[in-house]
């Protein structure tokens, strides 16, 4: 039967929003970085983010 | 499954059969139904002979065309339908003609000395147990005709004129070839209901569907049935599609999906922990651009941070390179925003595109003390633009219910659109065609 089954994934797919929402899960890309050096805090320049290359729309129709 | 019913005699070599010769070519002829049989076919010289007759006296003699396919249970094959054993006493070749194509079924007769007669038919791969109606079924026109038998309600499928094109064994009627009735089915499946009406008489039977391994078992048959083409008029639709389960389902599902999202939304601490409005000056950057916030902490569990960002860009764009740093640990989430927001006339009216916001969610944040470190960069001919930078710990994701949402309903859908497919192939052949196109 269909409905057990459909059931069972179903329960499965709110236990999965249950659990990205309990672990603050994200759809949002980002990078993650370890180490960063804590002069960065008295000089923001020495550091630079990998975003930084980023092509900028500058659109309009 | 027992039905209290003796079985036919054992060893099925030696039936009780009344031997007899045919009249014409003098073959044996072989009577298994004893003084049931009304009319029996010679197999050598195709005689339709008058079994209730001492002579045989000859009825009809029709002409086999060559190619005629023999029976698939051949005559006189024993097998268990219903746990009832049945012998194959008869065989006729049955057909109708639509839009100048021939279709032909093929129609066995059984036969249990106790139980009498029943019926199969097969017509490309797909087979009917029938039986004689215990009941008269009641009509009804209308729109679609339908047909109630034993409280159950039929709908009408089709009206053909059948006829008889090959008859081979035994019949407890006067069978004849080129033989016509007016054939007219009522379909539940997996059940039909067939009315079938020639000179005076009609003949009310219901017939049950059968797969064609089902058949192949019972009667003990060797090598494989042929495979079913098609959707037959009450070929049952394929177990595990139940498109009302399925909808049921995935309407109780949303429910909790919503309970889920109204929950969560209560519990999530969505607690502001920053809060910064800055100013980046027009014209080309002079010097570093890119600084830093005052400290923040992050209380709890490790959960999620919403970083949101507001500018006053106009026909402009604003790029914010953000890093948030765990000032104890050294871990930083990299990530960049735009906000961009334009609007003109042009022919059609009005437009705008982009928005003066943007939120971002960083994941899985450890409690700690933290920091941004911000890069805004911006055209080099930008007027001044001013933002703000809000920071909340602990905030839902509506996302998630919308993947959630969508996930839970692309099996419903799949189902719903097997079932239309398979209702669709199903009504096709009938009289009353579903979403009928030209191309039909």
């Amino acid at each position: 039967m269909f409905s057990p089954l459909y059931l069972l994934y179903g329960f499965m797919v709110l236990s999965f929003v249950g659990m990205a929402e309990y672990r603050g899960w994200s759809t949002d890309t980002m990078n993650e970085v370890r180490n960063i050096p804590r002069s960065i805090r008295d000089n923001p320049g020495a550091y630079r983010s990998i975003y930084s290359s980023y092509h900028h729309y500058t659109g309009g129709k | 499954m027992s039905t209290g019913t003796p079985p036919l005699p054992n060893p099925p070599a030696k039936p009780q059969v009344k031997s007899l010769h045919c009249p014409q070519c003098g073959t044996a002829i072989t009577l298994r139904s004893f003084q049931q049989a009304v009319t029996v076919v010679c197999e050598s010289c195709h005689c339709i002979l008058d079994a209730k007759d001492p002579t045989l006296k000859i009825l009809q003699q029709f002409q086999a065309i060559i190619g005629e396919l023999p029976p698939m249970i051949p005559l006189g094959t024993r097998g268990k339908l219903r746990g009832t054993d049945y012998e194959v006493i008869g065989f006729q070749r049955r057909s109708i003609e639509s839009e100048g194509v021939r279709y032909d079924w093929h129609e066995y007769l059984l036969f249990n000395p106790y139980k009498g007669f029943r019926y199969l038919s097969e017509y490309q791969g797909h087979w009917n147990d029938i039986t004689v109606c215990k009941d008269l079924p009641i009509v009804r026109s209308g729109f679609v005709p339908n047909a109630n038998y034993l409280g159950e309600t039929y709908r009408h499928f089709q009206t053909a004129q059948a006829e008889t094109g090959y008859v081979i064994g035994e019949f407890p009627w006067q069978v004849r070839v080129g033989e016509r009735a007016t054939v007219t089915d009522y379909v539940r499946p997996p059940r039909v209901l067939s009315c079938e009406q020639s000179a005076g008489e009609t003949t009310w039977s219901v017939g049950e569907y059968r797969y064609p391994q089902e058949i192949w078992k019972a009667f003990n048959l060797k090598g494989q049935p042929p495979e079913p083409v098609g959707v037959f008029e009450n070929q049952p639709a394929p177990a595990t599609v139940s498109v009302k389960q399925a909808w049921l389902a995935f309407l109780l599902l949303t429910v909790f999906l919503l309970g889920l999202m109204a929950f969560n939304d209560m519990v999530a601490s969505k607690d502001p922990v920053f809060n910064g409005s800055y100013r980046l000056a027009s014209g080309p950057a002079k010097g570093e651009a890119s600084f830093v916030t005052d400290v923040f902490e992050l209380k709890g569990r490790s959960s999620n941070v919403e970083v949101k960002t507001n500018a006053n860009v106009f026909n402009s764009w604003i790029y914010l390179n953000y890093a948030l740093i765990n000032q104890d640990t050294g871990q930083a989430w990299d990530f960049g925003r735009e906000v961009s927001y334009y609007s003109g006339y042009d022919s059609d009216g009005h437009w705008t595109e982009g928005s003066h916001k943007d939120t971002v969610i960083v994941p899985s944040v450890p409690p700690g003390h933290y920091y941004l470190r911000i890069e805004p960069e911006a055209d080099a001919r930008h007027p001044e633009i001013t933002y703000t930078v809000s920071v909340r710990r602990g905030v839902p994701v509506l996302k998630f219910y919308g993947y959630a949402l969508l996930a839970l309903f692309l099996p419903v859908l799949y189902v719903t659109f097997k079932s239309i497919s398979f209702e669709r192939a199903r009504w096709a052949e009938s009289d009353h065609p579903i979403l009928q196109t030209e191309s039909d």
